[in-house]
């Protein structure tokens, strides 16, 4: 990041300073213009102040498509919850767990994070490690008691990169979920399969 | 008076800003402050003459009774003269005594004339506290203008050395005033002498107050310090050394022996040190090459020989010893003056080297023999006519015991025939043409000393003869002070030039000719010097005593500081149990009523707090330990919530995040497991202790709780927050009822902070975290994990294993979010929960996170300040608060109030508390900065660069 790509990026900015004068107006809990004005003065001398690139990238926000995958999200939170806690409190022997590496379509720093963040906060699935090149999460999944169990594990995250990319991806972003042109060929076989 | 003081005070401040814009020449200015404080001490001789008093007095601090009281009469007008008089030559001097490009010339205006300022006020403040105080600034100049910058090792000891001894005695000397205040009932100096009562007390007091006047003025066995204290330049110590500070003991002795003179005691010590002093001052002068060291010695002796006169309680002794301040001053300024002036154009004041400079410097010549003159009782100057007065007193028995009066006569005529020969030996080694030693110093001088240069000395000199010709003339200035004194001739002596051929005169003609005589069998009197001369002496005594000390300390350090910290902790938890502990059992008033918890989250959280206790105790792991203590904090962090205590909470959990970072980053560096050699019955030991203190404290809480019988302080406290317009009560007792903790509190962070941060920086000073060059930007592979874009300014520096997406998409996405919540935190702070604490602890947290998520030049380019600029302006902030209050007719740190309406914004109050908030905010960003930059930062460079972690132990004490 050279200096002077941090400098005269202003216009860039705006969707990063209309997203802090929110969270301000809701710290303060009322909307009024003082607030709206006050955050604007501390979005921007904060943002000014503390350069950083610029977030967007060629995010997308089509609100349909976000509302559905907040809303699965909401779902996968509440089902995940209560089979992680059966599982945890069921008699019997331990839940058994499972380490599997998931090859994604998507290539975006930010929808990887998003799609890990969701895994990361849904009980029961966990980020272990992302690799960027060959764009493959490794994910710590429970309960898993069998081959089929790993494979609908497996599919589940692909589901959520689809709703991920379909609320934030841009077009060729979401042309990419169907589309052949996957990652690295001999990447995609050295990792296929590796579970335990 | 006060005017006066505090003028010199003013432009001591201003003294270095006037050579910044005059170079030297400011001098001359500032030369001008003492002399209109001559002028004004001379405006007023004809009501010193009569007598008669100028007093000042209003009160200073009313709290501990504390005066501002200024008297000048006969005694004090004496020693103001001599003060600001030759404090006016001297500075004339100093603008030709340095050169235009010296660099500490502004230091040395500053700290003389502040020096002539503190000097006039010891000599006019009537109030002991007052003339303590001024004591005391005396004493902090000379140790400032003894050690100069610092850079020479002979200095900065002189200037400790000179500084201990004085501060001893002065010490002594407080308590001495405190009793003699007790005994007498005033704390003034003039009612004391007038009714100094009587008893123990007084004798004590009397005893404490001379120690302190003899460590002053250099009297045997504490003179050493003087002639060490000659590393001063030589305008310091013509002025210090000579005329002004050593004179401080000499000015308090006289000013108490009209009341004090018949205190069992006194006599004794003063007429027996003073005597003493004067003898080996005189033979060790006779000793010395170095011109400086000569005048030095010589100087200690004068001083033994004035202090004798001063303190002998008796009028016409007193006389002659009043006569005797002023010769001195005068001569010895002189003196001192013309060696600078022969240091100064020949580089040596080494009599062995000097040679033939009588004729090189004629005018420094003449004013030298004409002090000399006066130094050896030469007729007709003014040391003649103190002399004469001295002998004569002496001969005729003014003292209470004849026998005493003889003693002391006869030692007086030896130390000044001691006088002679030495004055004789200056002269000639200074200036005369010595046999077999070429003329010094190339054919033209290296200084031609011009006219400014030479007016101090010659003035002092030919003052110095005047007042031996108009002695008539002072006798009534002195007589007006020796009226005071109890008068045990018969008749009233008075100076004159010529009594008569009286038996003084005799005397002064023997010591002249035996003083000759010494003078002309220097050389065999040397070598039977050599002969008897002790390897021993009183310096050498004073250092061993210093080692002796410092030796000690360490043996004690060393057997009690044995650098483990499980001792240390138990020995104060043991403390901690054994002494509260038994006290509590025994004495313990126990609650009537037992409640375990308002509500049964408390008693969940309680559960899981002790299960992480009893982890704590069980883990190995460190970084797992830690957390696990963590999760203690967190668990009261809940408790506070349980409570109804919000604020508390938000606190207690960032301070609990922000610790586990600092031990996270501390830890990375230890050994994964925790060290084991203790066995089993040690842990068990160590958590039988643990426990016990738990419960301790427990049991003293509830007891405490319990125990309250008086209404409690918070009860108004909310009365009080509406007062300051803040709703919220932590917040307003934080900046405006409790405003004046904090700031201690923020002091203490402050000190903090740089202590971690020097333990870590072996290495130079702090300043801002490095920020990446344009090539280590390049330097590192990106690897697998990284992102493919740039989130953050530099977390492309780091080593690719460091890298994770997730984190840097999240930082950058976090960021501003976090510190836009630290900002509201800040403003909502008066009315709800948070405050600058916590919104400083939540900024500090953002950069937290950008250090962890980019590593030490992310954290260069998220905070590119240094720790240390945050930390002091935050504290100026908080302190400049508390003044602008004050400026605006409040209380120190009052919360002033603004409010109006304003189109759009509507109605806006602006509370003054809100800068000192702001204030804290800066000091708690600075802090976390600060450890990231030491315990994160500096130890990745440490890390990354290899370096090598013990520095040299030459830097270490550099540092």
């Amino acid at each position: 990041m050279s200096p002077d790509a941090l400098v005269g990026r202003g216009t860039r900015q705006l969707p990063v300073i209309a997203w802090l004068v929110l969270i301000w107006v809701l710290l303060w809990g009322s909307f009024s213009w003082a607030n709206v004005l006050s955050g604007l003065v501390a979005a921007v001398v904060v943002t000014v102040a503390f350069p950083l690139p610029g977030v967007t990238e060629h995010a997308r926000f089509r609100p349909l498509a976000v509302l559905s995958f907040l809303g699965f999200f909401l779902r996968d939170l509440a089902v995940s919850s209560v089979q992680v806690a059966w599982a945890a409190a069921r008699p019997g022997p331990p839940v058994r767990s499972a380490v599997i590496v998931v090859e994604l379509r998507t290539d975006s720093d930010l929808l990887l994070t998003l799609i890990a963040e969701t895994l990361s906060l849904v009980p029961g699935s966990m980020v272990l490690d992302i690799d960027r090149m060959h764009r493959t999460m490794l994910v710590h999944v429970l309960p898993v008691t069998d081959e089929a169990d790993v494979e609908r594990q497996r599919a589940d995250v692909l589901v959520v990169e689809e709703r991920v990319v379909r609320a934030f991806g841009s077009s060729r972003e979401i042309a990419a979920l169907d589309g052949p042109d996957g990652p690295p060929a001999e990447a995609a076989a050295d990792d296929a399969g590796r579970n335990r | 008076m006060t005017v006066l003081l505090l003028f010199h005070f003013g432009a001591g401040l201003v003294a270095p800003l006037l050579v910044r814009w005059w170079g030297r020449q400011a001098f001359l200015a500032l030369a001008l402050v003492p002399a209109a404080g001559l002028g004004w001490a001379l405006s007023r001789l004809p009501t010193a003459l009569d007598g008669g008093e100028v007093r000042e007095r209003f009160p200073w601090v009313t709290a501990l009774e504390l005066e501002v009281v200024l008297r000048l009469d006969a005694l004090a007008l004496v020693f103001a003269a001599l003060v600001t008089g030759v404090g006016a030559l001297v500075l004339v001097y100093c603008s030709r005594y340095v050169e235009p490009g010296d660099e500490d010339t502004g230091r040395l205006a500053g700290q003389l004339t502040a020096f002539a300022g503190a000097m006039l006020g010891l000599v006019l403040a009537d109030d002991v506290f007052l003339l303590y105080v001024f004591w005391e600034l005396t004493t902090v100049f000379s140790y400032l203008l003894i050690g100069g910058s610092g850079a020479k090792v002979a200095g900065r000891r002189a200037a400790g050395q000179a500084l201990i001894l004085t501060t001893a005695g002065g010490l002594a000397m407080l308590v001495g005033l405190i009793m003699l205040a007790q005994a007498s009932g005033s704390t003034l100096l003039s009612e004391i002498v007038a009714d100094p009562g009587s008893g123990a007390m007084v004798v004590t007091g009397t005893v404490l107050v001379l120690l302190g006047a003899l460590t002053k003025s250099a009297m045997v066995p504490f003179h050493f310090w003087l002639p060490a204290a000659m590393q001063a330049p030589t305008p310091v110590s013509a002025y210090l050394h000579a005329a002004a500070m050593v004179k401080a003991g000499i000015y308090l002795v006289a000013r108490l022996a009209p009341g004090l003179a018949d205190v069992p005691g006194w006599r004794a010590v003063v007429l027996g040190v003073g005597v003493t002093t004067m003898l080996v001052g005189g033979y060790r002068a006779l000793r010395q090459h170095d011109l400086k060291l000569l005048l030095a010695f010589g100087t200690v002796s004068q001083l033994g020989f004035v202090l004798t006169l001063v303190g002998a309680g008796s009028a016409a002794v007193g006389a002659a010893g009043l006569a005797m301040v002023l010769a001195h001053g005068l001569f010895k300024s002189t003196l001192f003056l013309s060696v600078g002036v022969i240091d100064h154009a020949t580089g040596t004041r080494d009599m062995r080297e000097l040679s033939g400079m009588g004729r090189r410097l004629p005018v420094v010549t003449a004013a030298a023999v004409l002090a000399s003159a006066s130094m050896a009782g030469l007729p007709p100057f003014i040391g003649f006519v103190g002399k004469e007065a001295a002998f004569t007193a002496l001969w005729d028995g003014a003292l209470p015991d004849r026998t005493a009066a003889t003693v002391v006569l006869v030692g007086i005529v030896v130390g000044s025939v001691f006088t002679v020969a030495y004055t004789a030996r200056f002269l000639w080694g200074a200036f005369a043409r010595k046999p077999g030693l070429p003329d010094t110093a190339p054919a033209d001088l290296e200084h031609e000393p011009g006219p400014l240069f030479l007016t101090a000395p010659v003035v002092l000199a030919l003052v110095g003869l005047a007042g031996g010709l108009a002695a008539s003339s002072l006798d009534p200035l002195v007589a007006a002070y020796a009226e005071t004194l109890p008068q045990l001739l018969p008749e009233p002596e008075h100076l004159a030039l010529w009594h008569g051929l009286t038996p003084a005169l005799g005397l002064s003609a023997l010591t002249l000719a035996a003083g000759v005589a010494l003078f002309l069998a220097r050389a065999p009197v040397q070598r039977l010097q050599r002969r008897v001369a002790v390897p021993a002496s009183a310096d050498t005594g004073y250092w061993n005593v210093l080692q002796g000390l410092d030796r000690t300390a360490v043996v004690v350090t060393g057997t009690t500081q044995r650098g483990s910290l499980p001792v240390y902790l138990g020995v104060i938890l043991v403390t901690v149990l054994a002494l509260p502990g038994g006290l509590l059992l025994a004495r313990g008033s126990w609650p009537a009523e037992w409640r375990l918890w308002d509500n049964p989250l408390q008693a969940v959280t309680g559960a899981l707090v002790l299960v992480a206790a009893v982890l704590a105790v069980r883990i190995h792991q460190r970084l797992a330990a830690a957390v696990v203590v963590g999760l203690t904090g967190y668990g009261l962090a809940v408790l506070f919530v349980l409570h109804g205590a919000p604020d508390l909470a938000l606190t207690q959990v960032l301070i609990e995040t922000v610790t586990l970072v600092a031990f996270v980053l501390v830890l990375r560096k230890l050994p994964l497991e925790i060290g084991g050699h203790a066995g089993p019955r040690v842990r068990w030991s160590r958590g039988a202790v643990a426990a016990g203190v738990g419960v301790f404290m427990g049991l003293a809480s509830a007891v405490a709780l319990a125990a309250r019988e008086a209404r409690p302080v918070s009860a108004e406290y909310s009365e009080l927050a509406e007062e300051a317009h803040g709703k919220n009560i932590v917040n307003v007792t934080l900046v405006d009822i409790r405003a004046w903790d904090t700031f201690g509190e923020l002091s203490v962070v402050l000190v903090a902070a740089t202590g971690v941060a020097s333990l870590v920086f072996l290495r130079g000073r702090a300043g801002a975290v490095a920020q990446a060059e344009p090539e280590e930007r390049q330097r590192a592979p990106r690897g697998r994990r990284a992102p493919r874009r740039d989130w953050l300014a530099a977390s492309s520096t780091l080593a690719p294993r460091r890298r994770s997406l997730v984190l840097e998409v999240v930082t950058r996405l976090l960021f501003h979010a976090i510190l836009v919540l630290s900002v509201f935190l800040l403003f909502a702070g008066h009315n709800a929960p948070g405050g600058g604490f916590a919104g400083g602890l939540v900024a500090g947290l953002a950069l937290v996170l950008r250090y962890l998520a980019g590593g030490r030049y992310e954290l260069g380019a998220a905070a590119p300040v240094d720790p240390g600029v945050l930390l002091g302006l935050g504290l100026l902030l908080a302190g400049g608060t508390g003044v602008v209050g004050l400026a605006l007719g409040a209380e120190v740190l009052e919360t002033a109030y603004f409010e109006a309406t304003v189109p759009v914004l509507g109605h806006v109050t602006l509370v003054t508390a809100l800068f000192f908030d702001i204030g804290v905010y800066l000091v708690v960003v600075g802090l976390v900065l600060d450890v990231l930059r030491s315990l994160g930062a500096e130890l990745d460079r440490q890390e990354e660069e290899g370096e090598d972690e013990d520095p040299a132990e030459a830097e270490v004490i550099a540092r």
